[in-house]
């Protein structure tokens, strides 16, 4: 099993999920984030103060699935987030060593 | 187990079942209350130890305290109860708490119990208004009367009358601190039911007051000793019964004494108590409204109780400047009063004219001019709303330092909703989600409470905004109607119509009614289009500058956005939401100031090039398949465009998508045509967009002899660039076809991989005799400019011109990875002056000073060669 974590532009979160629950993806955890990559924020000037903008917001989508399916949606999430040429974000892959669903005790592939 | 216990367990089981089938008495908590105190009473005829202790004359009585003392015991009440002696405790006491109150446990009671003397209670009391208000509902339930006489006796001649002052100063801290922490439940969509301001601790501050300063002994005293009139009584009984019913079922659901009435329970306890959807009211949205008036009135019983009877210890300031006000109006103890009835009889205009002073004076009306407006609020009719001198009061108002304050007065005493008709339809209409914590009306007066405020916030940006804004009462309006659309779908559109109307009633100034409409119109679009649509493409924003027009409204937009979310509840304006809320406002900001494409004279050709192209291909294509094509289009490009040759591009575009169908490789479309008495030829080239796409025409072009004048380089969103070039004539002018046949291979083989354009050129700009070498009149420049575009990293770039210029910079900027989206490419004499709009391949800016170093240095380099 692995869990994917991506990082994408707010207004693709639809566009994503709607591919992902094409693929027959069960779940999936959204969560409002703030973050920044290679760029450190920016000034912005407003009648000579400035304000410092730290942090860009972003989204960040989890799934826990099977192995077996995980190239399959990355490449989903690949497209459905990016905008002709441009891509933007990132997407991790992590092992994820057990699931358990607390309701029923239920463990790996049916706990999913 | 005793017996006492088994009936105890049997009654409150029986009255559990009755209230969860809604037949349960009226009274629930008094029948309640009879249960236990019929417990105890059992108990201690079949204790052995309080046999004992009568025996050897250490006589004690069971009092009841706090709410068990006042018979308001809910489902899941805390039961406070004290044994307290006349002396001495006797050691035997311990065992008789065990033997009465330990069953009790058993049963999930919340059983909060003190063994003491009547000195030690006193004591207590003097030290602890806490303990002072509960021990003043003493009651007693079991035992030896004279030590509960006693008690109270002692209570009220050594405590309750040296501290009844004090004591009325500690409620009314604690009534800010109740504010502060459960807020006004009147008003909130998940109120407390206990603590909350205008619950059932309102009406214990009333009865501890009257206690302490009237010598009440039971609540009915506050009707027989003329503190409430028999009708306030009754009603007051009547809404304490719903709250208490309420707070009951609340109790029952969630299974636990709770008493903050979250969403969860909220439609369970308004199908037990029987309400019933309604043509677009849902049955909790009508219960929640009922629970509100009821909390509404308790808490202005409570405020006129403590204004009318309980003075003494409120403590007034009265600035001695600010006392004069106007005819028929007079202030006293620092709050507006109006002289009599008749005088409003004589002159109506006092009832605005009172809210006025009110906001002038910064003060609150007292509770008698309160009962006064209500009572003349039927002289507001047509003609009032209509004259002149009312609109402009309330206008005046709108301007004024304690808008908020005087607004909430008018809303209490109904006089908002009798001014403003429209007002009266969203005043106490609820929003049965988890994310608005006010009814409508009550949101509407929060944007503007927040609006008022701009100048305290801790937001520098936010101050700096507000104090640019050249009439700030449009804002305030704006915000007061925002919502007033609010009766059904699509409440924005309905609300700029309804408020349209209200405006012209006021005979309102028509271009600030029109920025006012507009903002109302629009007051959802800013945090939409933050958080659906992408705030790097730069047709997003120019689109948002565009609809709404100038600077100022984009300010007052900003500001009612933050509002409208602050007031909404604390999810509504995360940091999260206010980063893009604020990038969107610094992007449109930018795009309205630099002006060339959001001008009104730019929205004015777009759009006449938009009806100019429909007028041209409209019998062709349906609208929808037009609005999707200017979708496409970048703004730039239909900026710059005309409508004919819009056609033209739209009709080759055609043409390349059918080569893509039939998968022909490689997949463009070229095409050149003279201009006319020009000397120079159009070019035009489509093919799907791909870095390194600009270079290799370039280059093509280069090889051919062909040098570009000019070059607009677009790209429509699906990913179709769409070049268009001024070129200088092929070599040949008497067969220029040849030429551009044989350039049109050169693409094709450069496309395909079959054409090394590096190699070629090299060769043809190998030094030759016939060609002298010219020294470069002066050094090129390259600058990296990062200001001017929210979007793009604009390269500029000035240098001699030769053969082949334009290839090197397209294809060093490919090799660097960067993305050209616009070019402007300008050429004079022999000069070039080009500007290159480029971003990462990651869509984003450089930023990077290492980066622009690297690019600057490459550029220069290939411009030095020759």
């Amino acid at each position: 099993m692995k869990k994917i974590e991506a990082i994408i532009k707010p207004f693709k979160l639809d566009d994503v999920k709607d591919g992902l629950s094409g693929l027959g993806v069960k779940g999936l955890t959204v969560t409002e984030v703030k973050g920044f990559g290679r760029q450190r924020g920016h000034k912005e000037v407003y009648r000579g103060a400035e304000y410092q903008v730290d942090f860009i917001s972003k989204i960040k989508i989890e799934i826990v699935m099977e192995s077996g399916l995980v190239a399959e949606a990355v490449k989903m999430i690949q497209e459905k987030a990016r905008t002709g040429q441009i891509g933007d974000g990132k997407i991790f892959i992590i092992p994820v060593e057990e699931v358990v669903r607390i309701r029923t005790g239920e463990t790996g592939k049916e706990a999913i | 187990m005793t017996s006492a216990f088994e009936e105890l367990k049997e009654s409150k089981q029986h009255l559990t079942v009755l209230l969860s089938d809604g037949g349960a008495p009226h009274n629930f908590q008094e029948t309640y209350t009879e249960i236990i105190d019929q417990y105890f009473r059992t108990s201690l005829q079949e204790s052995e130890t309080a046999h004992a202790l009568f025996k050897a004359k250490t006589p004690f009585a069971l009092i009841a305290v706090g709410g068990y003392g006042r018979k308001e015991l809910c489902l899941y009440s805390d039961v406070d109860i004290q044994i307290v002696f006349g002396s001495k405790i006797p050691s035997s006491a311990k065992q008789l708490a065990e033997e009465i109150f330990f069953p009790l446990w058993n049963l999930g009671l919340d059983l909060g119990y003190g063994i003491r003397s009547i000195k030690d209670s006193i004591a207590l009391s003097r030290n602890d208004f806490e303990v002072l208000t509960s021990v003043m509902d003493a009651r007693f339930v079991g035992g030896y009367s004279p030590v509960y006489l006693s008690l109270v006796e002692t209570l009220q001649k050594k405590v309750v009358t040296k501290k009844a002052v004090a004591m009325g100063r500690w409620l009314e801290d604690q009534y800010k601190v109740r504010i502060h922490t459960f807020g006004d439940a009147s008003h909130l969509l998940e109120p407390n039911l206990k603590e909350g301001v205008g619950t059932l601790r309102d009406y214990h501050y009333v009865l501890w007051l009257a206690r302490a300063f009237f010598n009440l002994r039971i609540p009915r005293d506050l009707e027989y000793m003329g503190i409430l009139s028999h009708n306030e009584y009754k009603t007051l009984g009547d809404h304490l019964a719903l709250i208490w019913l309420v707070r009951n079922h609340l109790h029952q659901l969630s299974g636990r004494k709770n008493d903050r009435m979250a969403f969860e329970y909220q439609e369970a306890i308004a199908k037990r108590l029987g309400f019933k959807d309604q043509r677009d009211l849902l049955a909790v949205e009508n219960f929640l409204s009922g629970v509100h008036a009821s909390m509404a009135s308790i808490k202005s019983l409570y405020q006129s109780f403590v204004t009318s009877h309980i003075s003494r210890w409120r403590r007034v300031k009265i600035d001695a400047h600010k006392k004069d006000t106007v005819e028929g109006l007079h202030l006293s103890q620092g709050e507006l009063n109006i002289n009599s009835a008749p005088t409003i009889f004589s002159n109506p205009f006092l009832l605005i004219q009172v809210f006025e002073e009110c906001s002038r004076l910064g003060c609150h009306l007292s509770v008698e001019a309160k009962r006064l407006i209500r009572e003349f609020l039927f002289l507001v009719d047509d003609f009032f709303r209509k004259s002149e001198r009312m609109t402009q009061s309330f206008v005046n108002i709108m301007r004024m330092e304690n808008t908020f304050e005087t607004l909430d007065q008018m809303y209490e005493t109904g006089f908002l909703e009798v001014f403003i008709p429209e007002f009266g339809n969203i005043i106490n209409r609820v929003q049965f989600d988890a994310y608005h914590i006010f009814p409508v009306g009550r949101h509407a007066l929060e944007t503007v409470r927040h609006l008022k405020r701009l100048s305290k916030e801790k937001d520098l940006l936010l101050i700096d905004i507000f104090s640019d804004l050249s009439t700030p009462e449009t804002l305030f309006l704006a915000g007061l109607f925002h919502d007033i659309g609010k009766i059904g779908k699509d409440h924005a559109r309905k609300g700029v119509a309804i408020t349209r109307n209200i405006l012209k009633r006021f005979g309102y100034d028509k271009k600030r009614a029109e920025d006012i409409l507009f903002l109302i119109g629009h007051h959802l679009f800013l945090v939409e289009t933050a958080t659906r649509r992408d705030l790097s493409d730069e047709k997003v924003v120019i689109q948002c500058a565009r609809t709404i027009g100038n600077v100022e409204r984009l300010k007052m937009l900003y500001l009612l956005t933050w509002a409208d979310s602050k007031a909404t509840g604390p999810g509504a304006w995360s940091e999260w939401a206010a980063n893009l809320v604020q990038e969107l406002f610094f992007k449109s900001l930018h795009v309205l100031i630099k002006g060339e494409l959001a001008t009104p004279r730019a929205s004015h050709k777009v759009s006449k090039t938009h009806s100019e192209v429909r007028e041209l291909i409209g019998a062709h294509m349906d609208d929808s398949d037009i609005e999707n094509l200017f979708e496409a289009m970048s703004p730039r490009y239909l900026m710059e465009t005309g409508p004919h040759d819009i056609v033209r591009h739209h009709a080759l575009v055609g043409q390349l998508k059918e080569q893509l169908k039939n998968s022909q490789v490689p997949a463009f479309v070229f095409e050149a045509r003279e201009e006319p008495g020009q000397g120079c030829w159009e070019v035009i080239f489509l093919a799907k967009d791909r870095s390194g796409l600009f270079s290799d025409i370039t280059g093509v072009m280069a090889l051919h002899h062909i040098n570009i004048l000019s070059a607009h380089i677009y790209t429509w969103r699906e990913g179709t660039a769409v070049d268009i070039f001024r070129v200088t004539g092929p070599l040949d002018p008497i067969q220029p076809d040849e030429t551009w046949k044989r350039i049109k291979k050169d693409l094709k083989n450069a496309f395909t991989g079959k054409l090394s354009l590096d190699y070629r050129l090299s060769q043809k700009a190998a030094p030759c005799i016939l060609s002298p070498q010219k020294k470069p009149s002066r050094p090129p420049k390259v600058m990296v400019n990062n200001e001017s575009s929210d979007f793009f990293t604009l390269i500029e770039i000035f240098a001699d011109d030769h053969l082949g210029l334009l290839y090197r910079i397209a294809h060093t900027l490919f090799k660097l990875k960067l993305d050209i989206r616009i070019a402007k490419i300008a050429t004079k004499a022999d000069q070039i002056a080009d500007v290159f709009y480029v971003r990462d391949l990651e869509g984003q800016k450089l930023e990077d000073a290492k980066q622009i170093e690297v690019i600057t240095q490459s550029l220069l380099h290939q411009l030095n060669q020759r």
